[in-house]
């Protein structure tokens, strides 16, 4: 049992400093209204005094210890806070590095417990040396895992967390971690980024990021206010200027969301550790994840529209208890689909690559969908530019133009749909701008919710949704035929709903 | 292990060659209705919201008549009574069909160690949660549903999407259900997920 332990006090650097964009704009105000006097100077003082207290106390206050089985945090001011995470509960530990903290040698520890998903129950450490962070990680993961083999009657799930990697299940703990590389991305398929439309309006942000700062220093360097309605009114005069920036933003977005991606994606790099899967990227903040490999019950695989095109896709594990998936359980970034495939086959599961289709009155849904509201819209549009004006015809022809691309997109978003079960695992697939498919093990489901809109029932079809206790929660198949959907439901928990079915589908 | 994948979706496909064929849904009802006072309950809600609204479409109309609004076209401003008219006719008749339909809709049965729920009015629901996957059974009962004896259960699982909750049960009804449920929960505990 090791004494309670205080965080690295290079906090007392990294917490004033996180805290200086939030004290930023107060203590503007505080000197400006104080007119930059020694009095305003005073208050602007004490302000970033006070913080820099307040991270003091924080630190000051706050240990963590492991004690038996649990990990205790502990916040001791004036009352005494003690949260306890039991180890076996923990599903996952995820170390980070800000570029700050990489720069002093610390590093973010998060842990992740998997209750029902509230940041609440989750434990962070902010700031702890990376050597402290390896070895904490390495603890926490030992115990847990070691927890739930004890409490898994089932000698199979003690196999498959250890058995495929030639790892004895009894290894002594003291060894260093055996791990294997499953994947490294190469860096040229960082080119593949931009497709996916991560990060592609990072042009624009970062523009009203400088608008924002200019106004926000212009006043800080004293420059007069009429030089900035001037250069406002210029801008205002000769349109072409704001025309040239704005194609020189659109056309910076492919460049821009390039950089973001490459920056966050740098050598994403897959692997199995013990029991672990675990995703590690980032150029400037690396960034670890660690998923539970006895908790992972599927995956999903999403393919933009850009992608589809390209043949590249991305991939998601599906992990219950997980907290933030979106982030947290990613897979694979862009990268050819069939590479996709090979990784998450072996990582996870194959793939089910045969669907099975939805009535063809479900294609006559998706289109009327993807069509009718901007053929509506154009229609409006119409009207008014007859009565009213004559630029109401911009909207109407720009309406008319989307509801025609609509029979494109609701025949493709038609071809996307389909289910499957292939006697472990079910699958369903949807969507034509982000297409994803979803594979999840039978065992994950926790429940099933059929829905039928007055629409839906005179084209006698329904929507599928198998709830299950990871991922995005319930995974839908959109417009199934009435008895297609049923049976369905009853073919994967065929217990559940056969008390329950009317007529025993005809086999 | 995937051959035997592939043949089982073939075959599961070839059962299902002819999609939608099997006319309604293929599901009998639940065997238990909701209590007879949860009409008063829906009628009580659907009354009370359709009340606001008329109300507030009232209100508006005559501010906007008070007032008269300059960007509003004339003849939106000459037939502004027609508002709260038009207000009280989309939401009266259906407050007050609503709670009927949902009575026949509204149905729960418990069997086989599954909650199976239908609900809904024009749009429809069925629900289908295991016992052994509900993490917690909740009892619930606002003021109006404790002036007419009626509660609601809740029943959760790991997802939104395989949770139930059935409204409009006699207390005692819904103690009874909440109670056998949270004691066979506890005895089929399924740690799976």
């Amino acid at each position: 049992m090791s004494p309670p332990l205080r965080l690295s006090p290079k906090v007392l650097l990294t917490e004033p400093i996180k805290m200086l964009p939030s004290l930023f704009l107060p203590l503007a105000g505080v000197l400006f209204v104080g007119g930059f006097s020694p009095g305003s100077f005073f208050w602007a003082a004490l302000g970033v005094a006070g913080s820099v207290a307040y991270a003091v106390v924080r630190w000051a206050t706050f240990t963590y210890q492991v004690v038996g089985d649990r990990l205790e945090l502990t916040r001791a001011l004036v009352s005494r806070s003690v949260r306890t995470i039991p180890l076996e509960r923990v599903r996952g530990v995820d170390v980070s590095n800000p570029p700050l903290h990489r720069l002093l040698g610390i590093a973010v520890l998060k842990i992740d417990t998997g209750a029902g998903g509230e940041d609440k129950q989750e434990g962070e450490l902010d700031g702890v040396t990376v050597a402290e962070a390896e070895r904490l990680k390495a603890v926490l993961l030992r115990h847990a895992r070691a927890g739930a083999a004890r409490r898994t009657a089932n000698p199979e799930t003690v196999a498959e967390t250890a058995g495929p990697y030639g790892q004895e299940v009894s290894a002594p703990v003291r060894h260093a971690p055996a791990e294997r590389v499953l994947f490294v991305v190469p860096r040229r398929w960082l080119a593949y980024g931009p497709l996916s439309g991560a990060y592609l309006l990072t042009p624009f942000a970062l523009a009203a990021g400088a608008v924002g700062l200019a106004f926000q220093w212009g006043n800080e360097l004293r420059i007069d206010g009429r030089f900035v309605v001037g250069a406002g009114e210029w801008i205002w005069d000769h349109p072409v200027v704001l025309l040239a920036a704005l194609v020189l933003l659109v056309l910076a977005m492919p460049v821009a969301g390039g950089v973001m991606y490459a920056v966050f994606n740098w050598d994403f790099t897959l692997r199995v550790r013990e029991g672990y899967l675990v995703a590690e990227r980032g150029l400037l903040t690396r960034r670890s994840v660690s998923l539970e490999r006895r908790r992972v019950r599927g995956f999903e695989l999403v393919e933009g529209i850009a992608e589809r095109w390209a043949g590249v896709a991305r991939a998601w594990a599906v992990v219950t208890g997980l907290g933030d998936s979106q982030t947290r359980g990613q897979l694979l970034p862009v990268v050819p689909k069939a590479k996709a495939l090979d990784v998450v086959g072996e990582a996870i599961g194959p793939a089910i690559s045969r669907l099975r289709p939805h009535p063809p009155v479900a294609r006559r849904r998706r289109l009327f969908r993807a069509v009718f509201p901007w053929l509506l819209v154009a229609l409006c549009a119409g009207a008014a530019a007859l009565a009213w004006s004559p630029l109401w015809w911009v909207p109407a022809v720009a309406a008319l133009l989307l509801a025609v691309l609509g029979v494109p997109l609701g025949l493709d978003r038609y071809r996307s749909l389909g289910h499957a079960y292939d006697g472990t695992r079910l699958s369903v697939r949807s969507g034509s701008l982000r297409r994803s498919q979803a594979v999840i093990e039978e065992r994950a489901v926790v429940g099933w919710k059929l829905t039928q809109t007055p629409f839906q029932r005179q084209a006698r079809v329904l929507t599928v949704t198998a709830g299950v206790g990871a991922g995005s929660g319930g995974y839908s198949a959109f417009d199934v035929g009435e008895a297609q959907g049923v049976a369905f439901a009853a073919e994967v928990t065929p217990a559940w709903l056969a008390p329950f079915l009317l007529n025993e589908p005809q086999e | 292990m995937s051959d035997h994948a592939e043949e089982h979706a073939e075959r599961a496909s070839a059962a299902t060659a002819v999609p939608g064929t099997g006319g309604r849904v293929p599901l009998r009802a639940p065997a238990n209705p909701v209590s007879r006072k949860a009409v008063a309950l829906w009628l009580f809600e659907g009354v009370f919201w359709s009340a606001v609204l008329i109300g507030g479409s009232f209100l508006l109309t005559r501010w906007i008549d008070g007032d008269r609004w300059s960007w509003l076209p004339g003849w939106a401003l000459g037939n502004i009574w027609w508002l709260p008219a038009l207000v009280t006719l989309a939401t009266l008749p259906a407050a007050i069909v609503e709670p009927f339909w949902r009575y026949a809709v509204h149905r729960w049965e418990l069997s086989g160690d599954v909650v199976y729920a239908r609900s809904g009015w024009i749009s429809r629901e069925w629900a289908f949660v295991p016992v052994s996957r509900i993490q917690t059974v909740d009892k619930a009962q606002g003021w109006f549903e404790r002036v007419l004896g009626l509660a609601t259960v809740e029943i959760r699982t790991a997802s939104h999407a395989g949770s139930s909750t059935i409204k409009g049960l006699d207390y005692g009804v819904a103690a009874t259900l909440a109670e056998e449920l949270a004691r066979r929960a506890e005895e089929l505990r399924d740690d799976a997920t």
